[in-house]
């Protein structure tokens, strides 16, 4: 289990995260939703070890994320799709699967997991030996999460999936997540700016505004909050205007 | 503030100092020879001070501008006009020289200009080298009235003239888009500040000081057994050392590390050798890596702290 | 026509040391953003470290090989350990290389002057039973040291690319270079993956300067009239273009033996930087700059 408890981030001295605490279960789906500049991706890179806390921790199954390297964590099981997708353009799909199983234990089971990829997105097989910076924004997209699945992570972590996609690809893409998460028990942690694609796609959700957590609980009650609604979804009365 | 005031009346008292002594005192050649070379140094530093810690861009190609004013300074001069005049000449002469070959250069950003002006002096370099069959002589009628403490006042008079140019430069419009495009550039540009007139100015500011420390020390040693050495990069690499070490980016830093260089120098070579060199560089290396600011820098976050700690009790 | 012909041959010999002599720069700036000035300096340690193995146990340039690239490979990675990993602290890219060639540029000054110290200002070359003997093919004539020169810039370039393409390590650097932070978001330990390219490009390093001073010579300050060649052929081949470098070491070698030609031996260096400014100024991304 993922637990981040009461952490304060900053980028120099600008602080983005003010107490912030969650808990992501075993096997579950739990999304974090908010809108731009909210706090969704400080959070994301906190947790892979991009950047670092200054207060509070975060915690998987004992063993304390916040002070490892971002390598670190890969060898704990916990694989991210970063935000933008951030392929290496100038190496093949194969490749970028490839680096994606980059860790001894994943190197042994590549093949396996390569046959897995491949199954989910046939194209990238399709397109295996072509350059990763000549995709689609949509094949851009299944290749990243293709490279975070080569790990066969305990927890998958998935930082904006929806920018720039096809309302059809993405609820594709989200319909191959729920199988993973289904048949794998694999922990998914999505952060979303699309608030109604994410709640119903997660068990549970938790909504971040300015850098802190303003409400959490069950993903469904939540889509039918009227406060949510009327914040992100502009249902109900007027929206409030920026 | 109170501490400006302060600091001019000192520039003003060591200009004095400066001034009158050689009236006055027999100084011996060994240091008056000294003394010019301080002030080249001066002069040199913070010419590379106003493109490269002012703007932030790092000019490998110094030499170049130094030895085509020494150059020009030299023939102008032998041509009969006065050595002041002559000197003027070899600033302007630096200033066309970048136009024709530093321009372009402006266009390469942050390690690209670096390599194409150190590849660019080099040209010229060779290209000298090639034409002036290496020694560049004096008539016998020059050396006969040498005198050292002409040069001395040349020297030092330029070197006022350069700090006073740089002050004003640096204090005004174009200084602050100067700093601008150092601390970031791209901002800089999306602010609506036309980026490359402020590094054309900065380029043709600092190859005029350049050129007019070249015509002192043409002035200064008169002939040359071998011409290419004044386009060595030597001399731009020890300006630069001045600059960091003193202080990029400030009035005083590259003159208090010019006179750190050659002071030190003239003591380490007597005592240590080729050892003195092999001290700057680790100097300036652990400048670079853990003091920035140089030796300014550091006087000035000492003063931050005893502040803080004169407030807190 | 005999003359063309020998231009090329000498363009070709001569050119490929250059590449050589790139690797290693080029190498440390694709993969770190790191500018090492003292690329010339290492190149001349290098060549010591061949030129004291002959002197002192006859041990052939070309066999001195190994060693000095063992040597150079630690050399690198101290250099990585005490004055590069503090500076990938630094915020932006311009940052980082603006002050690795602050930094590289002060260690110019101390490796120069304790070489000085330790070997004298003398200008060192290794004379062998092969040294001055050329090959005659078709009436042009190939220097033998020039060939073995040849043959290693090839060989290493070779070795280079069946690393960086087929090995897990190469693919490692490569992912590091093009996105450092996804490629730790991969499990890569990008501080290990520059800690040791940093030792490979410093052995590159050594590795030319043992070309160097059986074909040529050295001498303790002559590191930044190598360091010139390298930074042009860096920028011809185009930045992370690794594979490129070789051959865009041979393009400025027949440009400087065509300079020849045309305007004789003084100004053929003058000519062919000439050249590479003009390249530098309309296409900075390189003579073979990939299309992204």
């Amino acid at each position: 289990m993922l637990e981040i408890s009461h952490i304060d981030v900053y980028y120099g001295d600008l602080q983005a995260l003010w107490d912030v605490s969650l808990a992501i279960g075993d096997g579950e789906i739990v999304t974090l939703v908010g809108s731009n500049g909210a706090g969704k991706s400080t959070l994301m890179k906190t947790i892979s070890g991009l950047l670092k806390v200054r207060a509070g921790y975060i915690d998987c199954d004992s063993i304390r994320l916040d002070r490892l390297s971002p390598h670190r964590i890969v060898e704990l099981g916990i694989s991210m799709v970063p935000e933008g997708r951030r392929l290496f353009p100038q190496m093949s799909v194969l490749e970028n699967l490839e680096m994606g199983a980059s860790i001894k234990p994943a190197r042994r089971t590549r093949h396996n997991a390569l046959t897995w990829i491949y199954d989910l997105f046939p194209i990238l097989k399709e397109r295996a030996k072509q350059m990763a910076g000549t995709l689609s924004g949509g094949e851009q997209q299944m290749l990243a999460i293709g490279r975070a699945l080569m790990l066969q992570p305990k927890i998958l972590l998935i930082d904006e999936m929806s920018s720039g996609l096809s309302p059809l690809l993405v609820q594709e893409l989200c319909q191959v997540i729920q199988d993973i998460n289904k048949v794998k028990k694999m922990t998914v942690f999505l952060v979303e700016q699309d608030v109604q694609l994410a709640l119903s796609m997660a068990h549970r959700g938790y909504v971040i505004e300015n850098g802190r957590i303003v409400d959490q609980g069950d993903a469904k009650l939540l889509l039918s909050n009227a406060r949510i609604k009327e914040a992100y979804l502009g249902v109900g009365q007027e929206n409030k205007a920026d | 503030m109170s501490f400006t005031g302060k600091k001019l009346l000192i520039i003003g008292l060591v200009a004095i100092v400066l001034f009158v002594p050689p009236l006055v005192i027999e100084m011996g050649t060994a240091t008056m020879n000294l003394l010019v070379l301080l002030f080249i140094f001066i002069i040199l530093s913070q010419s590379w001070n106003l493109i490269g810690g002012y703007t932030g861009q790092i000019n490998l190609g110094l030499a170049a501008f130094f030895g085509c004013g020494l150059l020009v300074t030299h023939f102008v001069w032998k041509a009969g006009i006065p050595i002041y005049f002559a000197v003027v000449a070899g600033g302007l002469a630096a200033v066309v020289l970048a136009v024709i070959i530093g321009l372009p250069t402006l266009r390469l950003k942050g390690a690209y200009f670096a390599i194409g002006t150190f590849a660019l002096a080099e040209v010229c370099r060779i290209v000298v080298g090639n034409m002036f069959a290496r020694m560049v002589k004096m008539p016998g009628s020059y050396a006969i009235d040498y005198n050292l403490i002409p040069r001395y006042y040349l020297g030092l008079i330029v070197a006022i003239i350069t700090v006073a140019i740089v002050y004003l430069v640096t204090h005004s419009k174009v200084g602050l888009a100067m700093v601008a495009i150092r601390d970031d550039e791209q901002a800089a540009q999306v602010t609506g500040v036309n980026t490359f007139k402020y590094k054309v100015y900065a380029l043709l500011t600092s190859s005029f000081l350049a050129g007019l420390a070249g015509g002192v020390y043409a002035f200064l040693r008169l002939s040359f057994h071998n011409i290419t050495a004044v386009f060595s990069p030597i001399w731009t690499f020890e300006p630069l050392m001045a600059v960091i070490i003193g202080g990029a980016g400030t009035l005083s830093g590259p003159v208090i590390g010019s006179v750190f260089l050659v002071v030190l120098s003239e003591i380490f070579a007597l005592t240590l050798g080729e050892a003195h060199l092999i001290i700057f560089g680790l100097l300036f290396i652990l400048v670079v890596m853990f003091s920035p600011y140089g030796i300014i820098g550091s006087v000035g976050r000492i003063r931050q702290m005893m502040s803080r700690v004169g407030r807190s009790t | 026509m005999e003359i063309v012909f020998q231009s090329i041959a000498n363009g070709i010999l001569v050119g490929a040391l250059y590449g050589l002599v790139a690797l290693g720069l080029g190498l440390l700036m694709g993969v770190m953003k790191f500018l090492n000035i003292a690329h010339g300096t290492f190149i001349i340690l290098g060549g010591y470290v061949s030129f004291w193995l002959f002197n002192l146990w006859g041990i052939d340039p070309f066999l001195s090989i190994p060693v000095v690239v063992i040597v150079m490979f630690f050399i690198g990675l101290v250099l990585y350990k005490l004055a590069f990993s503090p500076l990938l602290k630094l915020p932006t890219i311009g940052m980082r290389i603006d002050t690795s060639m602050l930094v590289t540029f002060g260690l110019i000054w101390v490796l120069d002057n304790v070489m000085t110290m330790l070997w004298t200002p003398d200008t060192r070359t290794i004379i062998t039973t092969y040294t001055g003997e050329t090959l005659k093919v078709f009436g042009t004539r190939f220097s033998i040291t020039g060939l073995g020169g040849l043959s290693v810039a090839v060989l290493v370039a070779l070795i280079l690319y069946v690393v960086l393409s087929r090995t897990y390590f190469g693919k490692h650097i490569r992912a590091a270079t093009q996105d450092a932070e996804a490629a730790s978001l991969c499990g890569i330990n990008v501080n290990r993956v520059y800690l040791f390219s940093s030792g490979i490009a410093i052995a590159l390093a050594g590795v030319a300067g043992v070309v160097i001073v059986s074909t040529y010579s050295i001498n303790a300050s002559g590191g930044i009239s190598w360091l010139l060649i390298a930074f042009v052929v860096m920028i011809l081949a185009g930045e992370g273009n690794i594979n490129a470098i070789i051959p865009a070491g041979v393009v400025f070698g027949l440009l400087e033996a065509g300079s020849v030609l045309v305007v004789g031996v003084p100004y053929r260096q003058a000519i062919a930087l000439l050249v590479f400014i003009v390249v530098l100024i309309f296409k900075p991304q390189g003579l073979f700059a990939k299309k992204d």
